[in-house]
């Protein structure tokens, strides 16, 4: 340590680039215990790990990093999304003459298109998947109910975030299906025409529309989604952690809560003070919680990779509003709502999904159960269980309905 | 701190309801109101009455897509009873659109029908203003950004004063029917087809061009005048050509009122594109170049003289009982040029006069032909006078009646015709450069060889009479100068770059980087200073007399002494040759007569 | 008030007429908050719905009766709408499928969508497929100069005719 009084310019220059890294980079790479929890603790990306977590946590077939996935697919949407959006237009005249750009002259334009068309697919399926796996392991019980219903929330934004991208390059499948699903809309009682009027900006789906959808797809919904998913996040540490099996002597023990101060530490209320109290069954976030997060990453990242090698994303004819295709099919994810609108018009489209909706929000109030959490399928829930998995299934049949099995005019036809 | 967060809440709470009422009760509201109720009370029908009744505010539009740009038009949100033949005689906004058989609009069973329906065309495209607008402010026009205020009706608050109420009235709006109604005596637009026959008389098609009808390239392409200035531009920059730019040449042709009036409604229905035409016709004339218009009236066998007045010519020039007060005389071009002359000034003002601001006609050859040969026959001398009596009906044109070289068309001329009140200038200079620029004229210069119709003693009378009366001396005493009468430093391409050299580090100021004589300081010197690329003059003036101008200035002119400056005779004659330099044609024999 | 008021009290020795005092003007402040939050929140509903769009305009001339011989029923696309002549009533029927927006066209019967094949009558009633609604009738009006109206914002109940 150089303190004599005589440092010349020279030294402060040879020394410049470590002061300059130690001064971004205050803690070594970890190798002992005490910098693994500073490490957590002090970075800012990374402290929104906790410093330990428990070993279920890291465990695969438990949470089959579904969670993960649907966020690094977010993350690949936003970093796609911005760069199309540099050659993007969100005009009738334009739009899909652009997406013509995108496929044909732009650098990579295709092949950032079909990330971004797969990676939004992919992110409804596993967004919906994780909420099957947080269901079937119990995972919305207390003290987690309002994570469940941040989820939910986040569950609507991710589909309507894709219903808004699904208009954008304005061929006659985004159209119709946009057609399609904002007639659906407009069967609310009372307000369905005005809600209807008001998300369309004019009576038919036109430019006032793909404009909407544009904004709220690029801004507005990112920016909800960004901010439930912070606090889905927060929530996960302020609830203890994902959840995970109790051990058996550990399940009558009373929360204590004391009312001193701690500082910082102290703020913690869940069931997870560290002072003094370290459960054995818990590791170092650093660096097994992200190696793990790193590999699910590296996953994600190249399976979106090599399936827009493989498929390209469709661009079907240019809009003609003159000539709607024969059947108009909603996005997949909307056709098990199609199927049921075919029998009832209102009940298919508003009753029904409406009744599932608030039955998700409401489950975790429903449920106080309190056994079964931390483990697939418990036998303590086989009744939710059961019903869960028969309406998911029940759905997952009409979109294979929707998808496969409906032809011209709605009649049943064979895909075979 | 909380009952100042109450306050503050409060204020807060009271300017969120500003805000929210001033989003509703517009003023369009209130005069659709009152058309239901009117029209409710007008009606016999229980049913129709109903109907308005339950009839709430909207904004209406009308949304154009056949006149160029998509035009979304919602003057009918206030004027709701434009089509409603009840209320002609009601008050504005809400009084029926007129109708009038001049529009075409024609009666049928007692009923008008309009020709022109609102659906079809929509209102801005006849009346202008901005259709998207929903208050009178925005709506008419009268914001000063927008570039197209209702015409006729509205003026702007940044137009002059003194002329708005020129700017007014219905017959502007001739300019727009003209954007379809494109043929030339087309019934409906008389003052457009004034401002055309207008701008052939007043030879605006010399200088201007307007596509299909002219191809003057000297001023501005006034093909799409219309589209790019509002009326009160088009008004000022015809009753004051130097009102935006300082520079320019353009004439003040000194017109009336309705003369302005109607040009300017002309040059408002020039929007470059015609609404009638189909893309073909328009590509077709594209391609095909389409040449000048021939002014009408003029085609076939014609006298000189016959179409010396067809052409206009004294929109400018003087001749017989009419002048322009622009350019020269030409009762004595007969006797003061030649035929040869005549032609390639006619072919090419600039070609003789290289400063002329004299349009290039595109006329056919036998036109000028016949104008040069009609001009040559001007062979009447002035009849024999007293030298201020030839003064006045030669001189004064130019050189001012008080001598000062401000005479009638003096400002059109360049170089400007000098002034002889100059003392220093006038005493300064040899007697015999006066004489033989009177005799012989100056070349590349508007001053003509007045010796082919003056006698020698005439000549020495009007000029005793311009020393005595306006330069006050008797007789020139020029100093005596040691200059060389040739160039002793030899031509050559060293001397002709180091000449080079001096004019741009020493010159350019006032010269210009070009050598004619258009520096940047040039506008503020008077006389202006010389182009040094007329080459007529500098073929015809003599070594001797550049060295002295260089090395001892030009009294009376911004012309420093430069040999006060360190100019030696060596760099003088650098400049010298590096001036004739670049006027090539200077060196060699003229086939023609050289003034 | 004996106690001069200043800017950072302590709660702990707040005498009861503080607190009533500042209970009231908590409920000023909120009040005003409140009820600015919710002028705000309706001000950006009125914001989104439009006021006026660039489609063609739901009040809309059709022309004159004599463009319209009796017995003729003709579709015009661009509106959307289907113009009834019989004898001397006129009636305007929407072309807009109730089902999921499709434009139906004309057909033997009445009315067809070629979309999920819903079918109707000539008065717009539905005989088949899976449209829920019949097809609206518009108000059809006489203008003051002589042309016919269509205005869609207003629906009449089916069988309602213009006579002319």
């Amino acid at each position: 340590m150089s303190t004599a009084p005589d440092t010349t310019i020279w030294t402060t220059l040879k020394e410049l680039p470590s002061n300059v890294w130690s001064s971004i980079f205050r803690n070594p790479l970890p190798n002992t215990d005490l910098e693994r929890s500073s490490t957590s603790f002090t970075n800012f990306f990374l402290h929104i790990h906790p410093v330990k977590v428990h070993r279920n946590t890291l465990r695969p077939i438990y949470t089959l990093g579904l969670g993960l996935i649907s966020l690094f697919l977010f993350l690949i949407l936003v970093v796609t999304g911005v760069l199309l959006m540099f050659y993007y237009v969100p005009s009738t005249t334009q739009a899909y003459d652009r997406m013509l750009d995108l496929r044909g002259t732009v650098a990579f334009g295709i092949f950032l298109r079909n990330m971004h068309r797969w990676s939004a697919h992919g992110m409804v399926a596993m967004v919906f998947l994780h909420m099957c796996r947080v269901f079937l392991t119990g995972a919305y019980k207390k003290p987690r109910e309002f994570n469940w219903v941040i989820g939910v929330l986040l569950l609507l934004v991710t589909l309507f975030l894709s219903f808004t991208g699904y208009l954008l390059p304005w061929d006659q499948l985004a159209y119709w299906a946009i057609t399609v699903g904002t007639s659906i809309a407009a069967y609310a009682p009372l307000i369905g025409k005005q809600m209807q009027f008001v998300l369309l900006g004019d009576t038919t789906v036109g430019q006032e529309a793909l404009l909407r959808f544009y904004v709220l797809h690029v801004a507005v919904l990112p920016a909800v989604l960004v901010l439930l998913a912070a606090i889905h996040f927060w929530r996960i540490r302020k609830d203890g952690g994902l959840s995970r099996p109790q051990p058996a002597e550990a399940a009558a023990k009373p929360m204590v809560y004391k009312k001193v101060v701690y500082g910082l530490q102290g703020f913690v209320r869940g069931p997870f003070t560290k002072v003094g109290n370290v459960p054995d069954d818990s590791v170092y976030s650093w660096p097994n919680l992200l190696l793990s997060e790193l590999f699910v990453f590296v996953l994600t990242v190249s399976v979106i990779l090599v399936v827009s090698l493989l498929f390209n994303a469709p661009l079907e004819q240019p809009v003609n509003v003159m000539h709607p295709p024969n059947p108009a099919k909603a996005p997949w994810y909307f056709l098990g709502l199609q199927e049921m609108v075919s029998y009832s018009a209102f009940w298919g489209g508003i009753g029904i999904p409406g009744l599932m909706v608030a039955l998700l929000l409401g489950v975790p109030y429903l449920d106080r159960n309190p056994k079964g959490v931390g483990r697939w399928f418990a036998k303590e829930r086989l009744l939710a269980n059961t019903l869960f998995l028969t309406l998911v299934t029940l759905n997952v049949i009409f979109i294979i309905i929707g998808t496969f099995f409906r032809g011209p005019n709605w009649t049943f036809v064979s895909p075979f | 701190m909380r009952l100042a967060l109450a306050i503050a809440s409060f204020v807060v709470l009271i300017v969120h309801g500003l805000v929210f009422h001033d989003q509703f009760f517009h003023r369009w509201e209130r005069h659709q109101t009152a058309y239901f109720e009117q029209a409710r009370s007008l009606s016999k029908n229980p049913r129709e009455r109903a109907e308005l009744e339950a009839r709430a505010p909207h904004i209406e539009q009308i949304i154009v897509t056949s006149f160029g740009d998509t035009r979304v038009d919602r003057c009918v949100t206030c004027h709701i009873a434009a089509d409603d033949p009840r209320f002609a005689g009601m008050a504005e906004p809400l009084k029926t659109h007129p109708y009038s058989a001049a529009l075409g609009d024609v009666q049928r069973n007692g009923h008008w029908e309009r020709r022109h329906k609102f659906s079809d065309f929509g209102c801005t495209v006849c009346h202008e203003g901005q259709g998207r607008g929903l208050d009178n402010f925005h709506s008419h026009g009268e914001d000063e950004f927008w570039p197209e205020p209702m015409l006729g009706y509205v003026t702007q608050a940044n137009w002059r004063k003194d002329f708005e109420p020129h700017l007014k009235g219905a017959a502007y709006m001739e300019a727009a029917c003209a954007q379809c109604h494109t043929q030339q005596d087309f019934a409906g637009t008389p003052h457009v087809n004034r401002g055309r026959k207008l701008f052939y008389a007043m030879n605006c098609y010399g200088c201007h061009k307007i596509d299909g009808i002219s191809e003057g390239t000297l001023g501005p392409d006034l093909t799409e005048a219309g589209k790019k200035f509002k009326i009160d531009y088009l008004w000022e920059s015809i009753v004051e050509p130097r009102a935006n730019l300082d520079t320019s040449f353009m004439p003040n042709f000194h017109l009336g009122n309705d003369d302005v009036e109607a040009l300017v409604i002309f040059l408002k229905s020039r929007r470059g594109v015609n609404f009638a035409e189909t893309t073909l016709d328009r590509y077709k004339a594209h391609i095909e170049n389409v040449a000048v218009v021939i002014p009408p009236g003029t085609a076939g066998e014609k006298a000189g003289e016959q179409l010396l007045a067809d052409r206009a010519c004294t929109a400018c020039h003087k001749l017989r009982d009419r002048d322009g007060g622009i350019a020269p005389d030409l009762s004595y071009e007969g006797l003061i040029r030649d035929d040869a002359w005549l032609m390639e000034h006619f072919k090419n003002p600039r070609s003789r006069i290289p400063d002329s601001i004299m349009p290039t006609f595109r006329f056919p050859d036998e036109d000028f032909e016949r104008l040069s040969a009609f001009l040559g026959s001007l062979k009447t001398p002035p009849a024999p006078a007293a030298a201020d009596v030839t003064y006045q009906q030669l001189c004064e044109r130019c050189h001012g009646e008080k001598g000062d070289g401000a005479g009638k068309v003096a400002w059109y001329i360049d170089p400007s015709p000098r002034d002889f009140t100059k003392q220093g200038f006038m005493s300064s200079k040899p007697r015999d450069r006066f004489v033989t620029s009177i005799k012989e004229g100056v070349p590349g210069t508007s001053m003509p060889p007045w010796g082919r119709t003056l006698k020698d003693d005439q000549v020495d009378g009007v000029l005793n009479y311009v020393l005595k009366t306006f330069a006050k001396i008797d007789a020139p005493s020029p100093k005596q100068h040691n200059v060389p009468d040739h160039n002793p430093v030899a031509t050559s391409d060293a001397s002709v770059s180091r000449g080079e050299k001096i004019f741009l580090e020493r010159c350019t100021g006032c010269h210009g980087r070009k050598a004619d004589g258009k520096g940047p300081n040039s506008l503020d010197i008077f006389p202006h200073p010389r182009n040094l690329r007329n080459h007529w003059f500098v073929a015809k003036v003599e070594d001797r007399r550049l060295f002295d101008s260089i090395l001892y200035g030009v009294q009376g002119t911004a012309m420093p002494s430069w040999i006060d400056y360190g100019l030696s005779k060596e760099d003088a004659g650098d400049i010298i040759n590096f001036i004739r330099g670049i006027n090539p044609s200077a060196r060699s024999e003229q086939p023609h007569a050289s003034n | 008030m004996p106690v001069a008021q200043r800017l950072h009290d302590n709660d702990t020795d707040a005498g009861p007429r503080t607190i009533e005092r500042r209970r009231l003007l908590a409920w000023l402040s909120s009040v005003g908050l409140f009820g600015s939050a919710v002028l705000a929140a309706v001000s950006n509903l009125v914001f989104f719905k439009p006021r006026v769009t660039y489609s063609p305009s739901a009040r809309f001339s059709i022309g004159k009766p004599d463009d319209f011989p009796p017995g003729t029923r003709i579709s015009r696309d661009v509106e959307r709408v289907c113009v009834v002549r019989e004898g001397n009533r006129m009636a305007a029927i929407s072309t807009t499928c109730t089902h999921l927006g499709c434009i139906v066209g004309i057909s033997d019967t009445g009315f067809a969508c070629p979309c999920h094949g819903s079918r109707y009558d000539q008065d717009g009633t539905v005989t088949g497929g899976p449209a829920p609604k019949p097809l609206p009738w518009f108000q059809v009006s006489l203008a003051p100069n002589g042309e016919l109206e269509v205005d869609k914002n207003t629906q009449v109940d089916p069988g309602t005719y213009l006579t002319v």
